[in-house]
């Protein structure tokens, strides 16, 4: 299979296990983002890809040719890779065309220049061909760096958070561009990145990363958002309210309704988390699905859309988190609705780390 | 197209055969779409998931019958691959009138194929070499 195939990769430092037995693989014009919070083990694995850390276990394979394994490694320049970094690393004594040629080793000058010429016209710098880094912007330097990996047509590109070093406004717009780029020039790339929009925006497939190295779900962004495998990987994508409850009936009974328990066996001691937009506000009680009366207690406007702290009518101590649009805008301690949304509710039964475990964003109990 | 290359080889023939036969089912599939015929993945795809779960019994007997360590952990893990082949089989269902379930199906079964189960089959690969020496 032409791309990259990485089977049962371990690595440590010293006693820090930091990859524990990752395997992936990325068929040639796929991208696949490995996805995680810091220090757990992502740029290492990428690193290992490119040959700039030695193998400790495992095998890595890039287009049908095994490039590394315990015994043996081919070198980086052998192994016919792209490399982009945050930071770019343009040369900052070369104009931006001689930047791009750096990569064509052994190619004939004018052809290389031609294809230097050729790939900037792809990315949409061709007009500063004669100009220096220093006098780019961010957005400008990513567009170079990502030509001249691009330029010696290599069979894997590797790309270590390509895009944190840019304003949110210049992102999206390069993380669009990068991709349109990427797919026109049909190339394996592995991306590295802790930004799990990015992952959901860049990626045909995500690998979620946890705490030493270990794989806890591979998938397609739908998948990865809709199905997490566990509350480690659904609490990536931000704020979740947890409650704690206990399987009756195939069901958990919540201060906000009643949520399917997804097969759990009844009596299983479970937590129950909802991402804010899976709590419905209304301000009448209205439908079938009447909803829970709750009162607000703080509204907080994030642009297109606002989180609104409700709790329970008469149980004030719980406080949960809501996401609606900006135009929905309740009165402090206003009684209205809520209901809960099942696509965004995720039961799991709960383990005794769940705590230590616990994912990034706010969590209500 | 998909191709089955030796660092993909569990060296036990049975599994192969196997892999070999799925990659075919895949291939036709993605030929299929690609040359204009995408109402038969309302055929072709339940039988490659069919013929993946046969696949998963056939692996787990044999593990079992080997005495491998880890046959548990792998029966678990192709559990846990019902709900992808529950999307693979909706995106099927899709595939003849919408271009987007084409596209993603496509995609979703050459890394359910490539990543969950033959890549991750490798994991019994040296106990299986050991157990031929």
């Amino acid at each position: 299979m032409k791309g990259l195939h990485i089977h049962g990769v371990s690595h440590a430092y010293g006693n820090n296990k930091v990859l524990n037995n990752v395997s992936l693989t990325i068929p040639t014009g796929e991208l696949v983002c490995l996805l995680g919070p810091s220090g757990c083990g992502k740029s290492t694995l990428l690193r290992l890809a490119a040959g700039l850390e030695t193998l400790q276990c495992g095998t890595i394979v890039i287009d049908d040719q095994t490039v590394a394994t315990k015994e043996s490694s081919l070198a980086p320049e052998h192994r016919h890779i792209g490399l982009m970094f945050q930071d770019y690393a343009l040369f900052p004594h070369l104009d931006i065309v001689a930047n791009v040629c750096f990569g064509l080793i052994g190619m004939a000058r004018d052809k290389a220049r031609a294809r230097a010429l050729e790939m900037l016209d792809q990315v949409g710098m061709a007009d500063y061909a004669k100009v220096y880094p220093h006098t780019l912007s961010g957005g400008q330097q990513q567009r170079i760096a990502l030509a001249r990996a691009l330029a010696p047509e290599p069979k894997l590109l590797l790309l270590d958070e390509p895009f944190s070093g840019l304003d949110t406004n210049m992102r999206q717009m390069i993380r669009e561009d990068t991709l349109n780029v990427l797919k026109q020039n049909g190339v394996a790339t592995l991306m590295v990145t802790h930004d799990p929009e990015e992952a959901m925006f860049m990626a045909d497939r995500i690998k979620i990363l946890g705490r030493h190295g270990r794989v806890r779900q591979s998938g397609s962004p739908h998948d990865i958002y809709y199905k997490p495998n566990d509350e480690f990987v659904a609490g990536l994508f931000g704020l979740m309210n947890r409650l704690g409850g206990v399987v009756r009936d195939g069901a958990v009974e919540t201060p906000l309704g009643r949520v399917g328990a997804g097969g759990i066996a009844d009596g299983t001691a479970v937590q129950v988390l909802i991402r804010p937009e899976g709590i419905v506000l209304s301000g009448g009680n209205t439908g079938s699905n009447p909803g829970i009366p709750v009162s607000v207690s703080s509204t907080h406007l994030l642009g297109h859309s606002s989180i609104v702290s409700v709790s329970p009518d008469g149980n004030s101590g719980d406080e949960y988190f809501a996401r609606v649009h900006r135009e929905f805008s309740p009165e402090l301690e206003d009684t209205i609705f809520a209901s809960i949304e099942a696509s965004d509710t995720f039961v799991f039964p709960l383990k005794e780390d769940t705590a230590s475990a616990a994912p990034i964003g706010m969590a209500a109990e | 197209m998909v191709d089955l290359s030796s660092s993909f080889e569990t060296e036990c023939e049975i599994i192969d055969r196997d892999h070999r036969r799925l990659v075919e089912m895949v291939n036709a599939i993605v030929a299929a779409i690609d040359g204009d015929h995408a109402t038969e993945c309302a055929t072709r795809v339940p039988k490659f998931v069919k013929f993946a779960k046969q696949h998963f019994v056939r692996e787990e007997a044999f593990l079992a019958d080997i005495g491998y360590p880890e046959t548990q952990k792998h029966h678990d893990h192709h559990r846990a691959l019902d709900g992808k082949m529950a999307t693979i089989l909706g995106l099927a269902a899709k595939a003849a009138d919408n271009q987007l379930a084409r596209e993603a199906l496509k995609k979703d079964l050459v890394f359910f194929l490539m990543d969950d189960v033959i890549n991750a089959d490798l994991d019994f690969k040296p106990f299986i070499k050991v157990r031929k020496t």
